[in-house]
């Protein structure tokens, strides 16, 4: 019976085989994935002044899992595609955050931030001067990581 | 442990302060630099790349499927290369991402506190999750 799967495998193509790796691959990210989620959802459940039970953390982190790879991942794709584009662009992020208003401002204004940050890149700079900058002051300083 | 901001986060932080309704509180401390405590670029960038490379494995069989003859291969062909991302695109997509998980246990602490408990349980998590879901 072996035998008869090994050929019915090459014949596909190898595609069975290209499935079972994308899901040992994909188990890991998800493992890697949870390891941050934790630390994440403890020190704000600790911020609220609160304890969090581990299978809920557990059901957070498959939840965020689930987004970014079939939500985030496919949207960002759909929309740099639909701007004819093969790279995936900070606006695209900004953009699939449309849903909610206060999160597009929060993620629009972290994005200011990082083009901010752009060493000696003054491609963009040029073109906008800083009075520009709606929310921010004229000195931008922002410490490094 | 109080939040660590520069002058110009803080002067942000104020002005979205007043933004901020009460149901919607998403995390004041935007700065990257706070807590330090954030996915890897990596992992995201590797999760993307995962679906990516799916999603143009499958365009490619259809296009297999459609076109009389196949002389591309994989990954090589003009039409069919695949996503891939610009770096700050990840950091934002990390952000978005803590965001995410920071707003559910944010939001359900908030129940869990209403109801006089200490741990966050899965009641707790089940009150917030409709509208979580719809924001995100």
């Amino acid at each position: 019976m072996e035998k008869a799967m090994d050929v019915e495998m090459e014949r596909e193509g190898g595609g069975e085989e290209e499935e079972e790796e994308t899901e040992s691959v994909s188990d890991v990210l998800r493992d890697r994935f949870r390891l941050s989620t934790i630390s994440i959802a403890e020190a704000e459940a600790k911020r609220n002044g609160m304890e969090i039970s581990e299978p809920i953390v557990a059901c957070i982190s498959d939840l965020a899992f689930k987004y970014a790879a079939e939500q985030l991942a496919k949207d960002l794709e759909l929309f740099a595609q639909h701007a004819s584009r093969k790279i995936v662009k900070m606006e695209d992020v900004v953009l699939s955050a449309h849903r909610n208003e206060h999160l597009a401002a929060s993620l629009r204004s972290l994005c200011d931030d990082l083009k901010a940050k752009e060493p000696q890149s003054e491609r963009k700079r040029k073109k906008t001067p800083r009075k520009e900058n709606k929310a921010t002051t004229s000195v931008v300083h922002i410490p490094d990581n | 442990m109080t939040p660590h901001f520069t002058t110009i986060d803080f002067a942000r932080h104020r002005d979205l302060e007043l933004k901020i309704q009460n149901k919607h509180n998403f995390p004041l401390s935007l700065s990257m630099e706070d807590e330090n405590n954030t996915f890897d670029p990596d992992l995201i960038h590797a999760i993307f790349k995962l679906v990516w490379t799916r999603r143009a494995l499958e365009r490619e069989r259809n296009d297999v499927a459609d076109a009389l003859d196949c002389e591309v291969g994989a990954g090589t062909s003009k039409k069919n290369r695949q996503t891939s991302a610009n770096g700050k695109a990840i950091k934002l997509s990390c952000e978005l991402l803590r965001i995410l998980i920071t707003e559910a246990v944010q939001r359900a602490a908030t129940i869990s506190e209403a109801e006089g408990a200490s741990k966050i349980e899965a009641t707790h998590l089940e009150r917030i999750l409709p509208q979580l879901l719809l924001d995100f």
